[in-house]
Parts: structure tokens; C-alpha cells; sequence
């Protein structure tokens, strides 16, 4: 699989390399046509304004707890009903979809982060920096993500941090485990790379090794890490909820949608109230689908035959 | 066809009053809540109680098919079947089924006779001799003697006995000797003939007798082979339990079930019931019940619960009251906690009626003594500790805190933050939100952590916490739930870093150094408005418990000291018409 | 390719030997150990069981001494357990990979069956339909569709059993039981297909998207064979071979990543014996749960990688 996906991917580079103002017009016009990735964005771009302007509207922001309004269903006053400790839960909805959205394009942003640079070290050094990167990913790849999650939220409660900091915890853990398979990628792109008619131009033209990587390697990779960093956003909202659902995600009072849906999740609560749960569950799933079907949408925009 | 028309514009209309009914209910409360908004809603205590059944024959189908097994649900058991060598305590409810005690406890916790009929106390309160009962047999039909006893009370003393039981506790006498290896037998230890059996301790402890009264090992089967300093060979009879209790072990299904048979052995005759079942369940479980795979779940207890429960028809409901606490610790090595003020104001400072009203609604109460109300020893003359703010404010204000930059108190530059870790589960979601709020008006900055049990349990230990929750376990005697306040008990994770104070630690030493129930109820009166004064811990909650039945079976009626355990040989399935 | 299969065991030896010294530095670090977990105990009483334990010991010592055991196939007693935590994983390994190799099997074929489908009629009413309901399955959180789907199926309409493996208290066999045990399973088996259908769809398509571009199928078709002969017997063909490699990554990550599912639906797994493993600091049991799947993958990866090798003659091993 590596193989087929370095020889396309080494396409798409080159490309991106020589005509790069044009690719990215082309992209989006392929995209636009593309209608069902349209609306994926079109949605995207509809809960950030919700979730990011909606709550100066609210009269609730506070959160203050209101044991007089415990789980009552929605009215004109609270749209969406209240939970268990009386707080509003379209205003709850919209701030924890700031926490979510964050930590799902935080965690994103880390582990590409992290995962290019160290595959594009690998790939381009190759040898022993080579070895002892991949050897680590390798290693880290072995321990299943799960039981590994348990761990380092184990470890890393160690750690005195303050309730509001609790979240860049979660998106540490996430991108922790996230990295090696980017690392990967990035390394198997960059070994066809660096083989490539434009390398021997920089080779001959002296340029330093920083640049060469930084400059002229990895900006080549940047089609290919678009599309895998939008899947990853959606991966990192749900692994935010299985957290929460853990007990190692953010802790309450501040809502995310995980441990909002985590707060209604028995039987009692689904038979009985459905306000609790239908609103946070259909924000991670409308928005994971979102951006799952953007990302799709990019895949096929930026090369119709890259595979994942 | 006109009739149709009417009875839909009644409907219609019938619906719309009900709707604005409803709307100008809810307007009345909105109109009240800027008024008032800290008001808290009126919540009624409920009252320990049984609730029957309303229609039997509602039982699924399920159910009825299983005409001579009854099911309860149990969490996750482990494998080891052995009362004294378990490591988690779903396995201590199963061998709970397979193994006897000499003396057992009612549901307020008083002693009880099981395998011993009865038993003598010296006057000096340091010997206790058992009589057992006559012809009492273990499942597979050998006797259970004397000697069986002392084999049990002696394999605890080994050195390489790794169980939780702490025999030496009791300071029988010559113990310590046997486990350095310095004498053979125990000393104290005297079988005087095959039905009594006498034990001399060193000191008087009123938990005595339930640890030397516990459940009762075959030396025939369990000692065989046994050398003083190794004990391993008894793993591969973990599987294999051998008890003198209403039912033997038929197959453990790992993961999933422990079966049970009737043991024609027992000594109050064959239970009545052929097969007993514990399934493994997580959580309520309430789907099992449910579709009628299980006789008997216990649940949370709350309104949301026992309103379904009631609704299903068949259940036969228990309400009623756990021997557990659960508080929220001081770490006392933190030097603002010496000052007691401090402490005394973060509990007046804290609203823990409404913490407990709202995560409970009514199924649990505001604890201010380490005790159970259904224990003997419960008082409610002690200072209650009403949420009162203003009295906070002023014992923070004499403690020198005084208020500084961004609301938060402050004193010699130093800020009045405290970190509070607990787990995640049904009260923390609404302690934290409360918790904080009420500390944030008395200028107290408080930060929370949610992480695992264990992981609560070693950094308590080490001292990373200036606040942490914790509820105890089954508490059997008063003393239990306040053992860890002693001052030499320090380290101790369920203890208290560093708390002491001579008063309780004589008092604890008087509690446990009679045996006399009316002068030990004195005492822990007076240790309980020691530690109310000088509190150690913040208590929160004595919780009920919600348990249901299947109502085709009789003879469950769980408490708090021994849940189910002592129901099972009374069991009975009755026929549904 | 003698060579290649000593080179990579070797890989496979250091990766391993790695992964258990991050595995075990990382449960030393973790905070509490199983005797921390009984409140009961006095501090006295707690130092002897450390030292009874080994767990006094220092972490460099305590691994040498795992690890000396380990190479020999001893991975020690289970601490709560008291069994061997060889035999305790065999007890229970098995009702895992029952129910991951069924979603692994049925993920498979429901993704190549749409993949192909919507690859075919790219842009078309289908291709749409499908892919947004491949990625509808994947987009809710785990636990949450577990309750969903016992609430609906089990205890609203009681068409499946809302969960465990068996009935309780059955006492049936053969035919009967398999039975049972597949009435069981279909739950779970639903979330964990639902949950991995929607990203495999998408690489069979993609990559039968590609193939299908390529001079040889154009050639096929040149020839005047049936498109459904292209397709499936050629393009098809194509498409599985990489995916081969895919396969060692999937059925260990099963077994790791079905641990809440098994939880939700009681099912009496490998995943649930680690929750409970260490939620007591079981060392024992966690380092021999941890470092069966590292041994698994590592071992899937290899066997992929060479089946590979043999399946598409194209593909060097070096």
C-alpha cells in the first residue's frame, strides 16, 4: 500500500510545486461542484458562527447552576430545555461547541505538526535519524490507542493543572497518539520527493538544509496533509466524547459536547428526556459528517486517485 | 360523523388548556427565579421503605421460563472464591454465598449467630469462646469442627498471607510469635472439644469478635499440604471454593456468570431454590431487568429509577439506607488547614443540601457524624453545619484570610486556591459546578480534577490534594468509619495526612475498649462533636439504596450491612397463575 | 527474500523489546499500584504486601525480572485474578476475536461491495447516498450508539438480547448454543461494522477509482469484454491485493478499540479484562494484555507484508 500511495502522492507534489496558485483554483472549482461537500462546509461554516457568536447572545452564558429548573423540557424561555443542574442547554450546546471545535482542530493542528516535521526529518535524512524516528512511531503504533489513552490520562493527572487548562490536556493526549501514522505518510512522500528533478536544482543551487525541508520538501506534502488533517478533526471531536466518556476529558462545569451527551447517557435519560442527549448528539454527528464529507470532497478535488 | 367532530374540537381544546396550563406553570417559577434564584427546591427525604409489586404477571417471559433459578447481578467477579483471599470485592459477594460465618450481623449492625450457636465473652473482654453448632457440615458432607476454625484463624497469621484481613488486629495471643517462625501453633488459639473452640486475646477490641467470628475454611481440604511460610498451592483452590454456607459453586463462566447449586448441607437445611445465579453486569443494568434476564439489580438510587420500576408492575421495590459515608477530605498537612477555622468555614461555606437534593432528589441525606442513621452508634446531636455564608465569611476573616485582588481571600501574600480531586460519577457532575460556586462568593478558588480511583488513592497519599472526595466502604461497626482519624493511622490514604488531636485519639482508644453497646454509644457521641469541632473531614452523604426484585421470587430483603447475603438460604420462587 | 524475512524478524524483536520497555516505564509512572487500592489495609500492613508483591522493588530491577520471565513465556500471576495471566487471556481472547473477526468480516464485505458500486458510478445518486451514510455510521461517538442501539433493539422492540454472550443460565449445546451465541453477538457486531465500514469504504473506492483508469483495464475493455468481467474479475482483483497490508493493522486495533463496546454490551472480552486490569493496577495482567497486541500486530504487519509479497509478484521485498 505504502508504495502506491508514495508514487501518486509524488505526483500530486511535483504539481503543487510548479503551479501551486492554480492548483488551489482548480481544487475549488472542483469542489464547488462537488454538492455534497459543499454543504459539508456550507454547515461547518454555520455551527463555528452558532457555536462562536451564539452564546454573547444568551442570557444564560454564566452557566449558573438553578436547582429550581432542573430537566425541564424545552419552552420559549429555554429553547432546548435544561439539564440536571437547571443550565440552559442551547447556550451549554453553543459553548461547548467552542471547547470541541478547538480541541478537534488543536489536536489536529498538533499532531500534523508534529508528525510532518519528524517524517520529513526521517525522509530526508534517512540513515539513523531515520531509524530511530520510525522505530519509535513503530513502537508507539504497536500500543493500541485505547489502553494507551488510559495510560497517559493516568500520567498525565500527575500534572497539577487548572480546570479551565484541563482541555490543552485532552489535545495533547489526542495528538500523542495521533502522530505516528502522519509521520509515516509524510516520510514515504518525502523519500520520492527528494529523488525528484527539483531536489537536484536545490542541491546545485547550495541551499541549506532548513530550507531545502522546510521550503521546498514540505509545502510539496501539503495536498496530502489537507485531506488527512480535515478526517482528523473529525476523529479528534469524537475522541473528545470517548474521553469524556472515560472520565479523561474536560471536567465539568465547562460543557463539551462529549460530556454533555456522557451526562445523559442512560437509559433513564433516553426514554425519558430526550433534550438532554439529542442536542449534543447530533452536534458531533452533523459536524463529524461535515467535515468527513469536506475532507472526502478534498480527496477528490486535490487528486481523484489519492487514496487515504 | 358530527359526534366525531365534537369530541375533536373538545380534544383540541382540552389540548390547548393543557398546553397553556402547563406554560403558565412554568411562567410562575421563571417569574420567581430572578427573585430568588438560590432558592432551592423543596426536597423531600425519602423514607427507608418496600414498595410491593402491582402486578405480578407483567414479569416477562424470561423470567417466568426459569422455574428453579433465581439471577442477581453482580459487577465484574475475578475468580478467587475465597473469603480471606480475594482481591475485589464482587469475589467477597460471591464466596459471601459459598462460605459461612461463626457470627454474622442484623440490619443495625448487631451481632448475630450463624455456624456458632452461641458464644461466652470473659469478664475481662479478652476471651471469647465459640459453641458450635451440632452436626455442622461442609458441602461435600465432611464435618466442620473446631479444628476447621483454628486452621482458618492460623493460616491468617502466616507470613505469607496476602489477603485483606488483618488478624492482628484482635493481638490473639502468641500470634506474632507464629508468624516469625518462633513457635509452631498460636498460643491463644485452644480447641477444647470438637464444638468449642476458645480464643485469648491480649486486648480488648470491640471488632474482635466479627474478625475471629468470620467465615470458616475446611482444614482438610485447604490445609492439606499447608507449611508455615507458603501458602501458594491455595491458588488453585480459589476456583474450587469448599464452604459450609446455602450454596456450593457449579460453574464459573468467566466474564459472564457464577452458578450456584443448593448445598443439601447447610446447616438451616437446603435452601429452596436450586440454582442461584450472579450475572456479570456494568452499571445499573436496568436493561436486564428489564427484559427479565435477571431477578434482582440493585440501581442508583433516584427518582428516575424507582418511577420506572414502578411502572414495570412486577418489581418489588427496597428502599433503604447504606452503612456508608461519603466525604470530602482535608489534606491536614497543608498549613492553612491547622487553623481550624478554615476548615469549619469551607463547610459552613458550602451549600451540601443542595449538593445532595440535587444530585440524590431525596435519595441520600446530609452527613455531620461518621456514622450511619442506621447504625446503633448515630447521633444528631452534633452541630448540623447549615449552609450559612456569612458565618463562613467571618471565620475566614478571624483566620486572617483576608479578601484580596479578583474577589480571591488572601493571606501573608499568599492566595486561598485549593485543589480539589475527585472521580468522575453522579456526584462530582454536581458537586463541582456547586462546589465552586459557593466557594467563589466566599472567595475561595477552587480547582477540580476528575481522574481514576486508583490514581485518586495515590496522590491523596502522597498529599497532591487540599481537598478530595471519597465515599467508605460497608462500614459493619462505629469504629470503622472513624479508625483513620487516630493520629498515629497518618499516611493511610483513606486517613487524613497528618490530622491529630488528643481528645479523639483517647476517645477512639475508649470506643473500641469495651464492649458494652450503651457506654460505647457515649463515647462516639462525644467523639463525634470532637471531630465536628475540630473537623478532620467534610462529610457530605449517608445515600440510599435502590434495589428491585422480580416479584415471582420471595425473600429478598437486602440492608446495609450484608446486602443480600443473608437472604439467599430463604429464597423462594413462587409460582405466577 | 531470505534475507528480507531475517531483517525484518529482527525489526520485529527491537520493536517489540521497545515497546515493552515504553509499555512498562509508562505503567510505572502511572500513580497508585494494586496494593493502594484496598483503603482497609494499615500502612504496615500495605509495605509487607509491596514486598510480597515485588513491588518495592525498583522499576529498572522489577523489568529485568518481567522481562527475564517473559522471554521464557512467563508473564506472571495475575494479581487479582491469582491465575496465570496466560491462561486468564486464553479464557477470554477467543470471545474477542469472535466478535472482532465477524465485524472484520463483515466491514470488509459491505466496503467492497460499495466501494465497487460507487467507484463504477462515480457521482452518481448512489455514490452520494452511500458515502454519506458510510460516514453517518462512523460519525457517532462509540458508547453513545452502543446505548442507542440496545434501546432500540433490545429493550423497545426485543428483537436481541441487550447483551452478555449467552442466555443466563443456559445450559445449551451444539447447534443451539451457536445459536445463542450469535444472537448475541449481533449487536455488538453492528456497532463495530457501523464504526468501521465508512473509512474502508472510501480507500476501496478510491482505489477502484484509480485502478479502473489504468492502460490495463482499458485494454480489457478494448477486447470487448463484458464490463462485468472488467470490473470484478480484473479491476477488482487489483484493488484487494494492497489492501491485504491493511488487514494487519485492522484485527489487532479490533481487539484494542472494541474495549468500550464490549463494555456497553457486556461481552465477556479481552477489552473488558483490561478496564478491570487497570482500574486495579493489575501490572501483570496489563503488561501481558499490552504486549499481546503489540506481538499480534507486529506479527499480522510481517505476515501481511509477505503475503503481499507473494500475491502481487510486482511488489519487491527488500
Amino acid at each position: 500500500m505504502s508504495s502506491i500511495v508514495t508514487e501518486t502522492a509524488g505526483l500530486a507534489g511535483a504539481r503543487a510545486g510548479a503551479r501551486r496558485s492554480s492548483l488551489w483554483r482548480d481544487t475549488f472549482a472542483k469542489l464547488k461542484k462537488n454538492k455534497v461537500a459543499m454543504c459539508g462546509l456550507v454547515f461547518l461554516v454555520m455551527m463555528f458562527l452558532f457555536c462562536f457568536i451564539g452564546p454573547f447572545f444568551s442570557p444564560y452564558a454564566s452557566g449558573k447552576v438553578n436547582t429550581v429548573m432542573i430537566n425541564k423540557p424545552p419552552s420559549l424561555v429555554h429553547w432546548l430545555g435544561t439539564d440536571n443542574l437547571g443550565r440552559d442547554i442551547l447556550t451549554r450546546l453553543m459553548q461547548a461547541g467552542r471547547i470541541s471545535l478547538t480541541v478537534g482542530l488543536a489536536a489536529m493542528v498538533l499532531s500534523v505538526f508534529i508528525g510532518s516535521v519528524l517524517g520529513v526529518v526521517a525522509g530526508y535524512y534517512r540513515g539513523v535519524v531515520d531509524q530511530i524516528v520510525m522505530r519509535f512511531a513503530d513502537i508507539l503504533m504497536t500500543i493500541p490507542g485505547l489502553p494507551l489513552l488510559f495510560i497517559i490520562g493516568a500520567i498525565l493527572s500527575e500534572w497539577k493543572v487548572p480546570t479551565d487548562y484541563r482541555i490543552y490536556i485532552v489535545m495533547l493526549m489526542l495528538s500523542l497518539i495521533g502522530w505516528p501514522e502522519l509521520a509515516r505518510l509524510v516520510r514515504s512522500q518525502i523519500l520520492s520527493l527528494r529523488e525528484r528533478e527539483f531536489m537536484q536544482a536545490t542541491e546545485s543551487l547550495g541551499l541549506r538544509d532548513h530550507r531545502k525541508l522546510f521550503f521546498h520538501l514540505l509545502p510539496n506534502t501539503v495536498p496530502i496533509l489537507i485531506v488527512v488533517a480535515t478526517l482528523r478533526v473529525g476523529g479528534a471531536i469524537l475522541s473528545e466524547s470517548i474521553l469524556s466518556y472515560l472520565g479523561l476529558g474536560v471536567v465539568p462545569p465547562t460543557p463539551t459536547w462529549g460530556n454533555m451527551i456522557d451526562a445523559a447517557n442512560t437509559l433513564i435519560d433516553f426514554q425519558k428526556r430526550p433534550w438532554l442527549w439529542i442536542p449534543p448528539g447530533f452536534a458531533i454527528f452533523a459536524t463529524v459528517i461535515s467535515i468527513n464529507l469536506l475532507g472526502d470532497g478534498l480527496r477528490d478535488a486535490l487528486d481523484p486517485k489519492m487514496k487515504r | 360523523m358530527k359526534k366525531g367532530l365534537i369530541s375533536a374540537l373538545l380534544l383540541i381544546l382540552f389540548g390547548a388548556v393543557s398546553v397553556s396550563g402547563c406554560s403558565t406553570q412554568e411562567s410562575a417559577s421563571d417569574n420567581q427565579t430572578p427573585a430568588a434564584p438560590q432558592e432551592t427546591r423543596d426536597v423531600q427525604s425519602i423514607p427507608d421503605s418496600f414498595i410491593p409489586a402491582t402486578d405480578k404477571s407483567k414479569s416477562p417471559e424470561a423470567a417466568k421460563k426459569r422455574t428453579d433459578t433465581v439471577v442477581a447481578t453482580l459487577t465484574e467477579p475475578g475468580g478467587v472464591f475465597n473469603p480471606y483471599f480475594y482481591k475485589n470485592g464482587y469475589d467477597g459477594n460471591v464466596s459471601s454465598a459459598i462460605f459461612a460465618p461463626l457470627v454474622s450481623v442484623d440490619k443495625n449492625g448487631k451481632p448475630i449467630p450463624r455456624l456458632a450457636e452461641k458464644w461466652d465473652i470473659s469478664d475481662d473482654q479478652l476471651t471469647y469462646t465459640f459453641h458450635l453448632r451440632p452436626n455442622l457440615k461442609f458441602s461435600d458432607g465432611s464435618p466442620l469442627t473446631a479444628q476447621d476454625v483454628a486452621f482458618t484463624l492460623t493460616i491468617l497469621h502466616d507470613k505469607a498471607y496476602d489477603g485483606d484481613e488483618d488478624i492482628f488486629e484482635t493481638k490473639i495471643k502468641g500470634g506474632q510469635a507464629y508468624k516469625e517462625g518462633k513457635a509452631d501453633t498460636i498460643e491463644g488459639i485452644t480447641v477444647i472439644d470438637p464444638q468449642t473452640i476458645q480464643i485469648t486475646t491480649e486486648k480488648v477490641n470491640a471488632r474482635s469478635l466479627l474478625i475471629l467470628g468470620g467465615p470458616v475454611l475446611s482444614k482438610a481440604y485447604y490445609g492439606k499440604g499447608y507449611t508455615p511460610g507458603n501458602l501458594e498451592y491455595l491458588r488453585t483452590l480459589h476456583a474450587k471454593p469448599l464452604g459450609a454456607g446455602p450454596y456450593k459453586l457449579e460453574k464459573y463462566i468467566t466474564g459472564q456468570e457464577v452458578r450456584y447449586l443448593a448445598n443439601e448441607h447447610y446447616y438451616a437445611g437446603k435452601p429452596a431454590v436450586e440454582h442461584f445465579i450472579y450475572k456479570t453486569t456494568e452499571g445499573d443494568a436496568l436493561q436486564f431487568f428489564q427484559t427479565g434476564e435477571t431477578d434482582y439489580n440493585s440501581f442508583t438510587a433516584n427518582e428516575d429509577n424507582l418511577e420506572l420500576l414502578k411502572s414495570l408492575g412486577y418489581a418489588n421495590i427496597n428502599v433503604y439506607t447504606s452503612t456508608a459515608y461519603s466525604y470530602i477530605k482535608f489534606n491536614h498537612s497543608k498549613p492553612y488547614f491547622k487553623d481550624k477555622r478554615v476548615r469549619q468555614a469551607l463547610i459552613y461555606g458550602l451549600d451540601r443540601q443542595k449538593i445532595v437534593d440535587t444530585a440524590y432528589q431525596g435519595y441520600g441525606q446530609v452527613a455531620n457524624v461518621p456514622v450511619s442513621p442506621v447504625s446503633w452508634a448515630y447521633t444528631e446531636e452534633v452541630n448540623p453545619y447549615r449552609y450559612d455564608l456569612e458565618k463562613a465569611k467571618a471565620l475566614l476573616d478571624e483566620a486572617g484570610w483576608k479578601a484580596g485582588a479578583g474577589g480571591i481571600r488572601e493571606k501573608d501574600g499568599q492566595k486561598l486556591k485549593l485543589y480539589y480531586l475527585t472521580t468522575k460519577g453522579p456526584l462530582s457532575d454536581v458537586l463541582i459546578p456547586i462546589a465552586k460556586e459557593n466557594y467563589k462568593e466566599l472567595g475561595v478558588q477552587l480547582e477540580a480534577e476528575l481522574m481514576d480511583y486508583n490514581a485518586l488513592l495515590a496522590r491523596t497519599a502522597k498529599g497532591d490534594h487540599d481537598l478530595a472526595s471519597f465515599s467508605t466502604t460497608m462500614l459493619t461497626d462505629p469504629s470503622d468509619g472513624v479508625i483513620q482519624f487516630g493520629s498515629n493511622r497518618s499516611g493511610s490514604f483513606t486517613g487524613t495526612n497528618g490530622y491529630s488531636n488528643p481528645k479523639v485519639d483517647e476517645l477512639l482508644e475508649k470506643g473500641i475498649s469495651t464492649l458494652d453497646i450503651e457506654k460505647r454509644k457515649e463515647i462516639y457521641k462525644e467523639l463525634y462533636n470532637e471531630l465536628g469541632d475540630d473537623p478532620p473531614y467534610i462529610f457530605l452523604t449517608y445515600r440510599k439504596l435502590l434495589t428491585a426484585h422480580n416479584a415471582r421470587v420471595s425473600g429478598f430483603g437486602p440492608n446495609g450491612y450484608t446486602g443480600i447475603s443473608g437472604n439467599l438460604p430463604d429464597l423462594k420462587i413462587e409460582p405466577i397463575q | 527474500m531470505k534475507a528480507y524475512i531475517i531483517r525484518r524478524l529482527l525489526y520485529m524483536i527491537l520493536t517489540l523489546f521497545g515497546a515493552s520497555v515504553l509499555i512498562f516505564g509508562l505503567y510505572a509512572l502511572t500513580p497508585g499500584d494494586f496494593v493502594d487500592n484496598n483503603p482497609k489495609l494499615t500502612d504496615e500492613r500495605k509495605a509487607e504486601l509491596k514486598q510480597l508483591y515485588g513491588l518495592d522493588k525498583p522499576v529498572v530491577e522489577r523489568y529485568f525480572v518481567w522481562l527475564g520471565n517473559a522471554v521464557r513465556g512467563d508473564f506472571g500471576y495475575s494479581l487479582q485474578y491469582q491465575q496465570p495471566v496466560t491462561s486468564l487471556l486464553g479464557q477470554y481472547i477467543w470471545n474477542s476475536f469472535l466478535i472482532a473477526s465477524a465485524s472484520t468480516l463483515f466491514t470488509w464485505l459491505i466496503a467492497i461491495v460499495i466501494g465497487v458500486i460507487s467507484a463504477t458510478r462515480q457521482y452518481s445518486l448512489f455514490d452520494s447516498v452511500v458515502t454519506i451514510g458510510a460516514f453517518a455510521a462512523m460519525s457517532f461517538p462509540s458508547f453513545f450508539a452502543g446505548l442507542l442501539i440496545i434501546k432500540f433493539f433490545a429493550v423497545d422492540l426485543g428483537w436481541f438480547p441487550p447483551g452478555g454472550m449467552i442466555t443466563t443460565g443456559s445450559n445449551t449445546t451444539g447447534l443451539a448454543h451457536i445459536w445463542e451465541v450469535i444472537d448475541h453477538m449481533f449487536l455488538p457486531v453492528l456497532v463495530l461494522t457501523m464504526l468501521g465500514v465508512g473509512s474502508l469504504t472510501r480507500y476501496f473506492r478510491t482505489n477502484m477509482l484509480e485502478i479502473i483508469r489504468q492502460d490495463f483495464i482499458r485494454t480489457a475493455r478494448a477486447k470487448g469484454l463484458k464490463e462485468k468481467t472488467v470490473v470484478y474479475k480484473h479491476a477488482l482483483r487489483n484493488a484487494l491485493l494492497p489492501a491485504i497490508t491493511l488487514l494487519g493493522f485492522e484485527l489487532p486495533a479490533l481487539f484494542g478499540g472494541a474495549i468500550i463496546t464490549e463494555k456497553i454490551f457486556n461481552w465477556p472480552g479481552v477489552g473488558q479484562l483490561y478496564m478491570q486490569a487497570f482500574s486495579l493496577r493489575d501490572y501483570p495482567l496489563l503488561m501481558g494484555f499490552t504486549m499481546f497486541l503489540a506481538i499480534l500486530t507486529v506479527a499480522s504487519n510481517l505476515l501481511a507484508d509477505l503475503l503481499y509479497g507473494v500475491a502481487d509478484p510486482r511488489v519487491r521485498l527488500k
